[in-house]
């Protein structure tokens, strides 16, 4: 029942990596068990909840909902990829201050989309992050911390880039 | 548990990170019928290979039950709900386990399902050996006269099942070296998985251990056993090795344990100035397909609590359980609590329009002035100060009448009987804990280190609390019922006293010097035979659109949590539970058709809210000490308890139509 598996080719993390993957194995599984990048979370399998969100040539994609053949020749960030040389990047940082999270499941996710969200260098309304985490499911923390962080995070990336643990 | 700083960079240990030399997947092939016989099974592990059936263990746990209504770990001569497992495969690759599904083949022959309470009480037994559906059923308090009253309301209400779908599926690695079983799980009780697997499948106890993996929430339905824990251990002993099996969102929303599903009559007698002088009450839990979850237990719960915070001097309550052909009922966040506050502050709402009373009024002039025991065994202190300042600070009266807000007075009765254990070590300057309940998005570690800076000067940094292992305590109880905080702070708090008195029999005195410098194990088991509750008041306000549509605009409650020994947790759990309560009055509903097959197949079917149905948040909390010896009062079920009741109040002002159950839909508002 086993399917001939292709040679594919990605970076994650900013590493070169090579697998052979069965056409039919999710991105998500590529990463979590032939890669060992267990931060990226499954919890739907139906791309309902975006707790597998990764970044794919820098837009958030739920790793659920491609296969790893797709991800060929392309740059995968996972959550691994964020904290720089032991300092967790702001966005890490606020999510601890600002409570947004509590069983942390569903936080590789939120915090993968939040940075894209960062990445689009500009101003967004409360309305508008809570429109762009709709995808993303927390079953703990309300939400509210969860768009706490994300504003905080940009406060300290306006006071300065990382910052130590 | 992992700490947030681990979380957040994705290095949190959950039950799917594990992985162990030579393990297999497990996949099972699940009932695709609501009710049928099984003619015959054929592949995998089957009925053919084990007879079991699933035994006790945690807060799912209903006691002792007719074995003819046991959930059989495999399913035997029928099935009774759909996603009932019925076999196992076994594959080096998860991918290939779930092809090999393909390869079980079983037959059936359909029979007619009984998917209501009322099916129930007047259809045929589910299963041979039984009399009737009902499970369990008992009166509640002493049976009066009717008194004469001038005024007599009696309505009916109902609140639908709700699957818990915390984002952490569950999940298990079963591991046998040929003598010793250790079990890695995602669960909130140890000693209660520890327990069931041990009794279903008859193990010595001292050769099974059961780690808590990180957990990703569970909101109670990771307390019970379920029949895929029981499956791949006995895998994982016979085929000698490890097994892990992962269940899919699609399982978990048929197959786990959902939570609500209740239905309650409700008949109050009461004065012309609102004072209720009596109650009468039928509870009827939908317990799904087999004795022995909470489902059985339930029905006694709710009933005892329905008078809450007010004193109502006369109650008489029959509480029933029955069968139904779905999966067996268990707890969720809040447990009965919320149903029972639903079906009272529903009655408090209706003798309030009769009246032509404020809902404040209404419900303050049946608190108490004093310690109150309720003829149904709930036993609260003086609740009208509390309720009266709580009216006061929410501002319930000003935006009763520029908002049409709801309000909702609930009791939030602390789950600590049973106690709890902990353990303190120190060795090499270090210093571990455990705890018999299982942290699973709570910050126990938080008040733990916190207590025990208090009441050692140990500083916080050396500090770890390590996951639920029976290994390492010789009992526990579990997390659920909000009680760890109270009941876990106080084991925390009388181990490390002893830890103190160890410290000064050894050194003449005690000092942080002496402590790290020696090897110690404290150990306690601190049992709790009081009922400890706090009050709570919640306030909303909502809006409809033209198409039915409810937008909760704002929550406020008022929470006593006795001493707030994680305060931003404290508020983190609020707007969570308060989420929640929003879900089961907008959004959440377990549905299955006439046939039994399941309709809310996915996390968006099933409802969950999303960030955008948040409303503004405003919290306010009390420290009202309780006489624990950390002053600790349960916490985190009470917004699930309360938001619904005042949620609904406002759908009900707001839409002017009276509303009797959750969820509420749309349909139902419009003209």
């Amino acid at each position: 029942m086993t399917m001939r598996k292709v040679k594919t080719s990605f970076k994650v993390n900013g590493k070169p990596v090579e697998l052979e993957l069965e056409p039919r194995r999710l991105l998500m599984s590529a990463l979590r068990e032939d890669l060992g990048l267990t931060g990226t979370h499954n919890a739907c399998d139906t791309t309902n909840c975006g707790a597998c969100t990764v970044l794919v040539d820098g837009k958030a994609v739920k790793s659920c909902t491609m296969l790893g053949v797709q991800a060929n020749s392309k740059e995968i960030l996972t959550i691994e990829g964020l904290a720089k040389d032991g300092n967790l990047h702001p966005l890490q940082k606020a999510f601890i201050e600002k409570q947004g999270l509590q069983c942390g499941f569903c936080t590789p996710g939120m915090i993968m989309t939040s940075y894209w969200m960062l990445s689009q260098n500009r101003d967004f309304s409360d309305e508008e992050i809570k429109r762009m985490l709709s995808g993303n499911l927390c079953r703990c923390t309300g939400y509210r911390g969860i768009v706490e962080s994300v504003k905080y995070s940009k406060d300290l990336m306006r006071k300065k880039g990382g910052d130590t643990e | 548990m992992s700490e947030s700083k681990l979380l957040v960079r994705g290095a949190g240990k959950y039950v799917d990170d594990i992985k162990l030399p030579n393990m297999l997947y497990m996949a099972i092939a699940r009932s695709p019928h609501a009710r049928a016989r099984v003619l015959s099974v054929k592949g995998g592990l089957n009925q053919s290979d084990l007879k079991a059936v699933v035994g006790g263990g945690g807060e799912g746990w209903g006691g002792p039950i007719n074995p003819a209504s046991a959930h059989p770990v495999f399913a035997q001569d029928t099935v009774n709900y759909v996603g009932q497992p019925v076999a196992a495969v076994f594959a080096d690759d998860r991918y290939v386990a779930e092809d090999k599904l393909d390869e079980v083949e079983a037959e059936y022959e359909k029979l007619k399902p009984i998917m209501t309470i009322d099916e129930a009480l007047s259809g045929s037994p589910l299963h041979a050996g039984t009399k009737s559906n009902i499970i369990t059923q008992r009166w509640l308090g002493p049976d009066f006269e009717d008194p004469e009253s001038p005024v007599v309301l009696e309505d009916e209400f109902s609140v639908a099942r709700i699957v818990n779908n915390p984002l952490e599926p569950r999940g298990l690695i079963a591991d046998y070296d040929g003598s010793k079983l250790t079990v890695y799980i995602s669960t909130q009780a140890v000693f209660g998985i520890k327990d069931g697997l041990t009794s279903t499948l008859k193990l010595d106890e001292s050769k099974v251990r059961v780690i808590q993996a990180d957990t990703g929430g569970a909101f109670g339905v990771k307390s019970a056993l379920y029949p895929e824990y029981v499956i791949a251990t006995y895998a994982a002993m016979k085929y000698k090795r490890p097994v892990k099996w992962i269940e899919s969102r699609s399982e978990h929303l048929a197959a786990s344990q959902p939570g609500r599903g209740v239905r309650g009559k409700m008949k109050l007698f009461a004065n012309k100035d609102g004072k209720v002088t009596a109650w009468r009450g039928e509870v009827l839990v939908d317990a799904g397909a087999f004795g022995g979850s909470a489902g059985s237990m339930s029905p006694f719960f709710i009933g005892m609590q329905l008078t809450g915070p007010y004193g109502i001097e006369k109650a008489h309550v029959l509480a029933t359980s029955v069968m139904t052909n779905k999966p067996p009922q268990g707890p969720y966040r809040g447990a009965g609590r919320p149903e029972a506050a639903f079906f009272r502050e529903r009655m408090m709402d209706l003798l309030a329009d009769e009246l032509g009373m404020e809902a404040d009024e209404v419900r303050l002039i049946n608190t108490t002035t004093e310690n109150f025991k309720s003829p149904l065994g709930l036993e609260i202190e003086a609740s009208r100060p509390f309720f009266k300042q709580a009216t006061l600070d929410l501002r319930y009266r000003e935006k009763a009448q520029s908002e049409k807000a709801g309000l909702g007075f609930f009791v939030l009765l602390s789950a600590v009987w049973g106690g709890e254990s902990a353990r303190i070590d120190v060795q090499e300057g270090k210093v571990n804990v455990w705890l018999g309940g299982n942290q699973h998005g709570q910050e126990h570690y938080v008040f733990v280190k916190k207590l025990l800076n208090e009441e050692l000067g140990i500083p916080q940094d050396i500090v770890t609390l390590n996951n639920g292992d029976t290994g390492m305590l010789k009992d526990g109880v579990g997390t659920w019922g909000s009680r760890s905080a109270v009941v876990g702070g106080a084991a925390i708090v009388s181990a490390a006293r002893k830890l103190k008195t160890q410290v000064e029999n050894k050194e003449g005195n005690y000092t942080l010097e002496n402590l790290l410098k020696g090897n110690y194990t404290s150990e306690v088991f601190e049992n709790q035979n009081v009922q400890l509750n706090s009050f709570g008041a919640v306030l909303a306000t909502v809006k409809i659109d033209k198409f039915g549509m409810v937008t909760v605009k704002e929550c406020a409650g008022c929470y006593d949590v006795g001493r707030a020994l994680n305060p931003k947790m404290i508020e983190s759990q609020i707007i969570g539970g308060t989420i929640q309560g929003i879900g089961q009055v907008l959004y959440e509903e377990v549905v299955h058709d006439a046939e039994g097959k399941l309709l809310t197949k996915n996390l968006f079917d099933a409802g969950l809210p999303i960030a955008e149905n948040m409303p503004k948040f405003t919290i306010q909390i009390v420290e009202h000490p309780s006489k624990m010896p950390n002053h600790a009062r349960g916490l985190g079920e009470a917004p699930t308890i309360g938001v619904p009741v005042a949620v609904v109040r406002a759908i009900e002002r707001a839409s002017g139509k009276r509303i009797r159950h959750t969820p509420v839909k749309p349909q139902e508002l419009l003209e």
